[in-house]
């Protein structure tokens, strides 16, 4: 330190030493007001006997998975809003708005995962190695609760977005903790933060997650790598190598590996256009594929195994009690016979934890690998059989329902509307694409289907295998009118040709049409085959569809013609009242036939003069009366069903 | 830089090397008592009051910020669920025909500071077996909530049972469940006390509506075959009333899972 040349004029050389003295000043005093130096030195030149090896890098990998969640969740901390007309918005926000928004949850994400899978591997390598043995038996212990610390960051992480999945599958995990004995119900009320899941859950959940779990897993860290530190590493085989020092041989290996794991992070986050964000949770609208994340899965499917009130048991007691196993693994591995029954212990654990997440997959993805056909000849394996394939039938159904209803939130959210300040709950109760099929499910399809016949096993029919009423695919569209003044079409199961149908009659519209359209004789057939097209067209506009505007408008002169031959030539006056020809013969008005309002009206009340009147003989009235609370279906509920009908709702790029 | 030079050269951060600043200030707290040496040490008994008051001063300091806290944070178990009577359906919506048929349950609620009007905060299954309405019976209302770990119990329609999607517990149109104990359901689904009342009932209980539907009004649609349509009943139970000015009351109680016996939530 001592001999600084002293350079007559103030050459750059001069300052340059000067500045090098000076940082090596600053250095050393540093070092010692804080002994800092000397920490770094003995944390970095531990020397490793027999040489550094790749089996040692899991804990470093965990650590830095650690890190990486600190930080990834610091930010997105920055943009989360713990509420429930908050969460899934805000959390909406960073996967679809933000730059990168998707990248850095995606990140965080599957970082969450790693570390479960880096943790097991950790787990077993100590175990197996007897690692565990004295002196090292706190830092087993201190292991054991980290992983606990951890497991708690992923179950709380899991609602954080609010969407249906999480909800639904942590409304199950904290109703099951309730059923713990004496503070079952006590813990439940805490964790949910009142008697109903809402904001306080949320917050609670997000205080654990962002707070109080990460600052114990600290408080558990450093006392996890001090003891490390002051027993060293666990080597089985002191004399394979020379021995090496942990800085730079050791840290390059370990370095090497955590970037093997975010490698694998980021081709997962890529490959899956980042973590899933499912429709925001709906209290009232039951998910019928709730799971938890995988590695909680088997805790699920353990469920299954335990019949009536002995639950309590797979839920809690034998958990709680093979935790304790593990806590106590140090002690019972004293002894040669004790490790080895650690060792089986733990692989019978791990490999039917493996086993019961298997059997939970192969439960909830059954259909995807059997048929109907395959059912077994006798009872009663074949109603098992059957059983299984509806539940998972339905599991899968609602699985694809939940993307399906999450891509269409995403869309509305994303419109020039943006999502209101009630939430994005408000975006799926207001529209139509959402509701309309659930509407028309649970009033309309235990007579109606909805089904498009030129894909009939497209996801988004709704199939009555016995319809008692017409087919309301494309009501009010051209290719619809044009199969009601078809006489084949008429008379079949997608009109009218269902059993009992009043329009059988003789004076009924399938006799009109079989009479005017299917039995002309051969000369006027040429003459029909022109007019059809235009009374079609002309009808069909009457209903003002959003999507026939375009064509409409271009077939004006048609229409016009159209117009002209339901009122004379084609006689459908004769019964029908149209715009000004008014002719009351029972059958429904088709002026503005199929229209908003005449859609509305119909449903509101088809026993109307306008519509069937006395003919109607199984349509409900759904909004006959004046007064609101004695009507079947609300005003709202009326609209969404029509409008979905007539296929107006918003429209993003992702329908088009 | 150049006053970083000039206080280089003042040698302030000069660094006083000892031989391992951390061992050698561990090993002087270690020897604490070396140093004490030149001064008197105080008397036992002031030294034992000074450790309590030590300890309670210190201990009040740190419990009251953890205990303020505490307070809060349990404040929820002083909370308790209400099971509130709530009007689900009209009559005429639940046909005598011995199928489920689901319903939304609306009520308005409190989530902390917001109050949301007529939420959907739950569901049930309402039905009526063919000749219950001769009786003037009210249907029988079976929670949604499955009585295991609280999913939602579905039935598609046509089928004969419901099903939790969850873990599979099977339950017959009674509510009973299809493998009895064996089920994983620990119980069969749960009935909700349901009351049928005229329309109009809406104000809160103990007042009563003073008009009450008349017998002879005229019943709108008498021509109507619907199902529900089909047999205009007088309902017994509420004295008065055909099935479309009769409302079904349904008491939305909450129970806890996984038990034997029916428990409320509270």
């Amino acid at each position: 330190m001592g001999g600084v040349h002293r350079v007559s004029n103030r050459s750059q050389t001069a300052d340059s030493i000067r500045m090098i003295s000076l940082v090596r000043n600053l250095a050393h005093w540093f070092d010692d007001r804080t002994g800092l130096g000397q920490l770094v030195r003995e944390a970095l030149y531990e020397p490793i006997p027999g040489g550094a090896r790749w089996r040692y890098v899991w804990g470093s990998t965990l650590v830095l998975t650690f890190f990486t969640q600190v930080v990834t969740g610091f930010f997105l901390w920055m943009n989360y809003s713990p509420s429930t007309q908050t969460a899934w918005e805000s959390v909406y926000y960073i996967q679809h708005e933000l730059t990168g928004g998707w990248l850095l949850r995606g990140i965080h994400h599957y970082t969450a995962q790693a570390m479960v899978i880096l943790m097991i591997v950790h787990l077993v390598q100590v175990v197996v190695d007897g690692a565990y043995r004295a002196p090292r038996e706190l830092n087993f212990v201190l292991g054991i609760l980290l992983m606990l610390v951890v497991l708690g960051l992923a179950l709380t992480g899991y609602l954080l977005p609010w969407d249906q999945k999480g909800y639904w599958a942590t409304k199950v995990g904290t109703e099951l903790s309730s059923q713990a004995p004496m503070v079952g119900t006590a813990m439940k009320k805490l964790a949910v933060g009142g008697a109903d899941y809402g904001h306080a859950t949320l917050q609670r959940f997000f205080a654990l997650h962002a707070g109080l779990l990460p600052g114990l897993l600290i408080l558990l860290l450093v006392p996890h790598m001090a003891l490390f530190r002051r027993h060293g590493l666990h080597v089985r085989d002191t004399k394979r190598r020379a021995d090496a020092m942990f800085w730079p041989d050791q840290v390059l290996k370990d370095s090497v590996a955590a970037l093997m794991v975010l490698a694998a992070v980021l081709a997962l986050t890529v490959a899956s256009g980042g973590a899933e964000l499912s429709a925001p949770a709906d209290p009232a609208s039951p998910y019928a594929a709730a799971r938890p994340e995988t590695y909680f899965l088997f805790l699920f499917q353990f469920l299954k195994w335990f019949p009536g009130e002995s639950e309590v048991w797979g839920a809690i007691v034998i958990p709680t009690m093979l935790l304790g196993m593990l806590l106590l693994m140090p002690w019972i591995g004293r002894t040669r016979v004790g490790h080895l029954l650690n060792v089986l212990m733990l692989f019978v654990l791990l490999g039917g934890a493996g086993l019961l997440t298997a059997q939970a997959l192969h439960d909830d993805y059954f259909a995807t690998w059997h048929t109907r056909d395959e059912a077994p000849e006798t009872e009663p394996a074949r109603e098992k059989f059957l059983q299984r394939m509806e539940a998972s039938e339905q599991f899968i159904q609602a699985q694809h329902q939940a993307e399906v209803d999450a891509l269409r939130v995403i869309e509305l959210a994303g419109s020039p509307g943006r999502i209101p300040a009630t939430g994005a709950l408000t975006l799926v109760y207001d529209d139509p694409l959402l509701q309309g099929p659930k509407l028309f499910r649970r009033h309309c399809a235990s007579c109606h289907n909805y089904q498009d016949l030129e894909d009939p096993d497209a996801q988004t029919n709704i199939v009555n295998r016995a319809p008692t009423g017409s087919n309301l695919f494309g009501v009010g569209s051209r290719a619809w009118v044009a199969g009601l003044l078809d006489p084949e079409q008429v008379a079949g199961p997608h009109y009218f040709g269902y059993p009992q149908s009043p329009f059988l009659d003789e004076d009924g519209m399938v006799a009109w049409v079989r009479e005017n359209i299917g039995d002309v004789p051969e000369e006027e057939r040429a003459e029909l085959a022109k007019k059809i097209p235009r009374v079609v067209a002309a009808l069909s506009a009457e209903s003002h569809l959003p999507r026939q505007s375009v064509l409409d408008r271009e077939d004006a002169h048609l229409i016009a013609e159209g117009l002209n031959m339901i009122t004379e030539e084609m006689g459908c006056t004769d019964c029908h009242k149209f715009h000004d020809v008014d002719y009351d013969g029972g059958a429904p008005d088709l002026t503005g036939y199929m229209s908003r309002e005449w859609l509305l009206e119909f449903l509101r009340n088809p026993s109307a003069d306008r519509f069937y009147g006395e003919e109607n003989d199984r349509m409900p009235q759904f909004a006959a009366h004046a007064d609101s609370r004695m009507n079947q279906l609300d005003e709202k509920s009326l609209q969404l069903i029509v409008d979905w009908l007539r296929g107006k709702w918003y429209e993003g790029d992702a329908s088009r | 830089m150049s006053i970083l030079l000039i206080l280089s050269k003042q040698k302030l951060f000069k660094a006083n090397v000892r031989q391992d600043p951390l061992i050698s200030n561990l090993r002087a707290a270690m020897t604490e008592t070396n140093h004490s040496e030149s001064i008197p040490v105080a008397g036992n008994r002031r030294s034992f009051v000074a450790k309590m008051v030590a300890m309670v001063t210190g201990g009040i300091a740190l419990l009251v910020p953890l205990v303020s806290g505490l307070v809060v944070f349990l404040n929820p178990l002083w909370r308790k669920a209400k099971s509130p009577k709530i009007r689900v359906a009209l009559l005429s919506q639940v046909p005598a025909d011995g199928v489920p048929r689901y319903f939304p349950v609306r009520a308005d609620r409190n989530d902390a500071w917001n109050r949301y009007s007529q939420q959907r905060i739950g569901a049930v299954y309402l039905l009526r077996e063919p000749g219950q309405q001769e009786r003037g019976q009210p249907p029988v209302a079976f929670a949604a909530k499955c009585p295991h770990a609280g999913c939602f119990i579905g039935h598609t329609p046509g089928s004969e049972v419901f099903q939790c999607p969850c873990h599979t517990s099977a339950f017959h149109l009674d509510g009973t469940r299809v493998h009895g104990d064996a089920e994983v359901s620990p119980r069969d689904m749960d009935r909700l006390p349901v009351e049928l009342k005229p329309i109009g009932s809406m104000l809160p209980q103990g007042i009563a509506s003073t008009e009450t539907p008349s017998l002879e009004k005229d019943h709108v649609d008498p021509t109507s075959e619907h199902p529900s349509n089909n047999n205009p009943v007088r309902v017994n139970s509420v004295g008065v009333g055909v099935e479309e000015d009769v409302e079904i009351w349904v008491e939305y109680i909450e129970f806890q899972t996984g038990h034997k016996q029916q428990i409320r939530s509270v």
